[in-house]
């Protein structure tokens, strides 16, 4: 209306990125950032609370939004939300449930093949020492740093495995960080555990999607290989090397 | 062919990755095998079915990989072998780059042979485990 022409400022080149995904500083970066990523403005307790709503229940939306070149940041979500709830749980169990889970474990190992590892778990879990304790708080958030990078390492040599790699292990490892979320059911104890470990490995998927721009074919195939692997084709090992036990020399 | 490019300091997933490196290299060091936790360690592929995973011998490699005994490293499983060799090499760089260095692992770009070769690989480990490994 002013009849001036209208002028729209371009932005730089997004693709632009250094090495190991990290964002040059000063290049505008397309994605907003997860809550947990915009904490300063949000406060922590808000945004990691809206960060594990979402991973639960929108994860299409977190994955969106997250940054790939936050890696520290989540790193530590990870990381804090899961040693807490385990923690949690592991104390939970210990001084609450103890005598039931005692009486229902005791019966697996009669029964289960797996009778005496079952036993010299039970032997380590009834120590109940200040010592084992702090030793617990002190490592627990150790070794879930060492399977974050772990889990990430193996799901990015799937994912280049089948040509899915298309931005980085950063991205890779922001969809392995925020997939943690589910973890929080570790501080349910018994039945807790084995659905987390199945709910983030799907987030895992969802998020490889979202983080790599790939399609869910690919993003599901990253995360499923490595089981299809060991089981389908240790099962394929397995019938090629008894169809061969009649051929070979003994 | 550049094996190494110039780079500054190492990215926070190189750090990362050489804290977890690190930290199995050291756990290898300090747990017995036959003592918990590492002696709880059951594979339950090998309990179902007899035969040894993809990863089966990984933990006896990284033990022996770091009481410097490669042949026994090779033997328990050559991928654990190659890991742990992979782990310590990117710890000490890391460390290098923490303290001055200026040279990155130039990276390359994964071609179809170049996958193809490293799936041939990874199942090549397989067969060797499954033939040389106990049963």
């Amino acid at each position: 209306m002013c009849g001036k022409p209208l002028v729209v400022p371009e932005q730089a080149s997004a693709a632009s990125t250094s090495f190991a995904g990290d964002v040059p500083a000063g290049a505008p970066a397309l994605e907003p950032g997860t809550p947990w990523e915009r904490r300063v403005e949000l406060g922590s307790w808000r945004a990691w609370r809206d960060t594990v709503v979402e991973a639960l229940f929108e994860p299409g939306r977190l994955f969106q939004d997250a940054r790939i070149d936050r890696g520290a940041a989540q790193a530590r979500f990870a990381v804090v939300t899961v040693t807490v709830f385990w923690i949690a749980g592991q104390m939970l169990e210990r001084f609450l449930l103890r005598p039931w889970t005692q009486r229902a474990v005791a019966g697996i190992a009669v029964r289960g093949q797996f009778g005496s590892v079952v036993q010299k778990l039970m032997q380590i879990e009834s120590d109940n020492s200040p010592r084992t304790a702090a030793l617990m708080a002190l490592l627990t958030p150790v070794v879930v740093l060492v399977t974050l990078y772990v889990n990430a390492a193996v799901t990015h040599l799937f994912a280049v495995l089948l040509g899915q790699n298309k931005r980085g292990f950063a991205a890779t490892f922001t969809a392995c960080a925020y997939a943690f979320a589910p973890l929080v059911l570790f501080a349910i104890p018994g039945c807790g555990a084995p659905i987390a470990v199945v709910w983030a490995a799907i987030l895992t998927g969802i998020g490889l999607k979202h983080t790599h721009r790939i399609g869910p074919g690919g993003a599901a195939a990253t995360v499923i290989a490595p089981y299809v692997l060991v089981c389908c084709g240790g099962c394929a090992l397995a019938g090629l090397f008894v169809a061969g036990s009649g051929v070979l020399p003994r | 062919m550049n094996w190494t490019t110039h780079a500054g300091p190492p990215s926070v997933h190189a750090l990362g990755l050489a804290a977890a490196g690190t930290a199995l290299l050291c756990a290898a060091a300090i747990l017995p095998l036959d003592a918990p936790p590492l002696s709880l360690l059951a594979c339950p592929f090998r309990s179902a079915t007899g035969w040894p995973c993809l990863t089966c011998g990984c933990t006896h490699a990284f033990a022996a990989f770091v009481r410097l005994r490669p042949l026994t490293a090779l033997e328990a499983n050559p991928l654990g072998a190659a890991l742990a060799l992979l782990c310590a090499v990117h710890s000490v760089w890391t460390a290098l780059r923490l303290f001055g260095l200026r040279l990155a692992p130039a990276s390359f770009s994964a071609t179809p042979r170049i996958r193809a070769a490293a799936a041939a690989l990874l199942l090549a480990n397989w067969a060797f485990v499954a033939l040389h490994g106990p049963r």
